[in-house]
């Protein structure tokens, strides 16, 4: 910063040990919504994905059409509708719940043709193996599908992790009170907007990093042994 | 890997951070140089500040920029703001003027400079009728909610036992859905804003249980700006003394101003 | 007081999504100009560029596109430009398109086999020759799709800069919702309207994958 010049704007950060406590849980929020989401999600993820490629084929029309709505509108549209528009059809659901369910039904809907185009890669003779060796379907897809599948696509399931934490950000738009919450409930308070969105975002560059590498030693836990293929 | 990423990341902010610095010149010189003064208004803060079904705003705080813009002889443009980005849109130098529904307090006194009120603003708890709410203390337990950053929310947050859950949502049309959507069960807001929903006849109404206090608005402009605070707090004593500002609030509030103001 | 008519409601929505689309252009194309540049940079066989570009992708995909726009539309004007909402809106947008384009793209570029580097080396080509007239031409045919998909995540990344008070598509829904207590209605239409201008992009996008990367399918 040049400082010492005539700067009509000083910055200022003594705020930050104030609001030390409502950072924190903004940093927590963050994090447990992403953990729901995460999970759920990619469980959603998983079960959409085995419908397209060997579920049930009525299912599979519904299942299209829950992808591409999520896919092609934005997700704070989503959340509107799930959190102001649905009361007036019955159905009312708090900040933190309709931001959960938010997430875990967008990351579904993009971890469905993540997982998708994984299992669509799996040689067909893999398939064909499991089921001369009398498995089931259903454990021909579990033991011998997913797995390999998983590894290929883990890269890009944790970039779409990642980016579902990121855009969590707009869960303050309907008073969940996340990192960008504070920041925003902070700045309206002292009005430091500034420093204080400064802050904020090193603080979500930092839990982006770790994350990742959160993700990247997962998978490696998760898929490693035996190098398939 | 990680690390000289993060670190070249750091310094991309920084540089960023780095392209900060303000111009300085004096505000009111600028303005009548110009022939135009910015100020920001809200639209969605009736009566205050709204929007027709042109999509362009009205009320009592664009009423009030206008004629601080005709006593100063310039052009006025009207900039709409939420209470998120009002601030912001003042220190980057934006706009000259925040006429915006702003309530002071010391924390903010720091960070810019409030001119006399202008308008009235009692600010209360609304609910539906059958909630039984009758001071501060009977809201433990209850969901309230406020716009954040709001002069009610300010106050409320002073008064609220432990155990009231205050929802705070970014702007009032939040505030506003989720009241009606049943999101929270109360809301802390303006006794005008209020009336303006039950004016609209709403599927829930907004029943006044008590009031909060009367805390003015106040224009809000740039710190080290002592000119224009001059001009602005003179043109403001000039209306109230000629009616001017009693007109608007007729037209806007329906009562005279108080005369405390 | 003020009366919307259903009409109104989608007449006004209709109007606010003109800004939809000019902003997501304007996010596009200057996203894939400044994402060519990132991407040269991050390329680049010199470790100062290559560092910078990847300091710069790390900000803006590490960071969420909210914050970038608070930061950047008050940071901004600082510098003494005055800058109107939709362009600096439009800068941010363009920031953050570029940063995930020039990603996609280096995967396109990786793709090419390193055989195409050394040949057109041994040629006597220097950097941007090579990309110019040998890697550019074939990792296009493969970046065309995955970049027209990300053009829906432009548009509705656009929906963001409603929360900084432009009005669009979103801030219109949410303005027009407290005028006609109908959030239902209001959103449902928004959410349409969004769909009607992504899903073409999204089926673009799917049938390019077919028709040019269909002959790479059998290695």
């Amino acid at each position: 910063m040049p400082g010492g010049m005539a700067m009509a704007y000083v910055f200022e950060f003594t705020w930050i040990l104030q609001y030390a406590p409502v950072l924190l849980k903004g940093i927590a929020v963050t994090i447990a919504l992403t953990a729901v989401g995460a999970g759920a999600g990619l469980a959603l993820a998983t079960l959409c994905a085995w419908i397209r490629t060997q579920g049930p084929r009525w299912l599979r029309v519904p299942v299209v059409a829950y992808v591409e709505l999520i896919r092609n509108t934005p997700f704070l549209i989503q959340l509107f509708f799930i959190f102001f528009g649905l009361p007036s059809a019955g159905l009312r659901l708090g900040e933190m719940q309709a931001a959960m369910l938010a997430m875990v039904v967008n990351l579904g809907a993009y971890g469905a043709e993540i997982i998708r185009a994984g299992i669509e890669a799996t040689p067909r003779g893999q398939v064909e193996a499991g089921l001369s060796l009398a498995m089931s379907r259903l454990q021909v897809f579990r033991h011998v599908v997913l797995g390999p599948a998983m590894r290929r696509i883990w890269p890009a399931l944790s970039s779409q992790v990642v980016i579902v934490m990121l855009g969590s950000s707009v869960v303050s738009q309907i008073a969940a009170e996340d990192l960008t919450f504070a920041a925003n409930f902070i700045q309206s308070r002292n009005f430091r907007s500034f420093e204080v969105y400064f802050v904020v975002i090193l603080l979500y560059l930092a839990l982006a990093v770790i994350l990742r590498q959160a993700l990247r030693l997962a998978g490696e836990r998760l898929f490693s042994r035996g190098r398939a293929q | 890997m990680y690390n000289r990423r993060l670190a070249g990341a750091l310094v991309a902010a920084l540089a960023f951070c780095g392209l900060v610095s303000p111009a300085s010149a004096e505000a009111l010189d600028t303005i009548l140089g110009a022939g135009t003064i910015k100020i920001a208004v809200p639209q969605d803060f009736p009566p205050f500040g709204t929007v027709g079904p042109d999509l362009q705003p009205r009320g009592y705080d664009i009423d009030v920029a206008r004629l601080i813009g005709d006593k100063l002889g310039v052009k006025v443009e009207i900039v709409p703001v939420t209470s998120a980005n009002r601030i912001p849109y003042l220190q980057t130098n934006r706009v000259d003027l925040v006429i915006s529904s702003l309530g002071r307090n010391a924390e903010r006194e720091k960070v810019i400079d409030f001119s006399e009120a202008y308008a009235p603003f009692f600010n209360g708890v609304f609910g539906p009728a059958d909630a039984a709410v009758n001071g501060p203390d009977d809201l433990a337990g209850k969901t309230v909610g406020v716009t954040r950053g709001a002069v009610e929310d300010l106050e409320l947050t002073k008064i609220a036992p432990a155990s009231a859950t205050i929802r705070r949502y970014e702007d009032n049309n939040g505030t506003i859905s989720a009241f009606l959507s049943g999101q929270v069960e109360l809301v802390a807001t303006g006794n005008v804003v209020a009336a303006a929903i039950l004016e609209r006849n709403p599927p829930k109404r907004p029943e006044s249980k008590f009031l909060i206090k009367n805390s003015p608005c106040y224009v809000g402009l740039n710190k080290n700006e002592p000119k224009l605070l001059a001009r602005v707090n003179a043109i403001l004593a000039e209306a109230k003394s000629s009616g001017a500002l009693n007109a608007i609030a007729k037209k806007w509030l329906g009562a005279d101003l108080p005369k405390d103001l | 007081m003020i009366e919307f008519s259903t009409w109104d409601i989608l007449r006004n929505l209709l109007l606010a999504a003109r800004w939809t689309v000019l902003l997501s252009a304007v996010a596009f194309l200057g996203g894939g100009l400044a994402g060519l540049l990132v991407l040269v940079m991050r390329t680049a066989r010199r470790p100062l560029p290559r560092r910078f570009a990847l300091g710069f992708i790390e900000l803006f995909q590490g960071t969420p596109l909210l914050m970038q726009l608070f930061l950047a539309f008050f940071a901004l004007s600082l510098v003494g430009i005055n800058m109107p909402p939709w362009l600096a809106a439009g800068l941010a947008l363009v920031l953050w398109t570029a940063a995930f384009l020039a990603e996609i793209w280096r995967g396109c570029v990786e793709a090419i086999p390193r055989g195409q580097w050394e040949a057109s080396a041994s040629l006597g080509m220097g950097y941007l020759e090579q990309m110019r007239h040998v890697i550019l031409p074939q990792a296009l045919r493969i970046a065309v799709p995955p970049t027209v998909g990300f053009s829906v995540q432009v548009v509705k990344g656009t929906a963001l800069t409603s929360i900084i008070g432009f009005v669009e598509l979103s801030k219109a829904g949410t303005m027009i919702t407290n005028a006609t207590f109908q959030p239902f209605t209001v959103y449902a239409l928004v959410a349409l309207l969004y769909f009607v201008l992504c899903w073409p992009l999204s089926v673009a996008s799917r049938f390019l994958e077919r028709r040019l990367n269909a002959p790479h399918r059998h290695h």
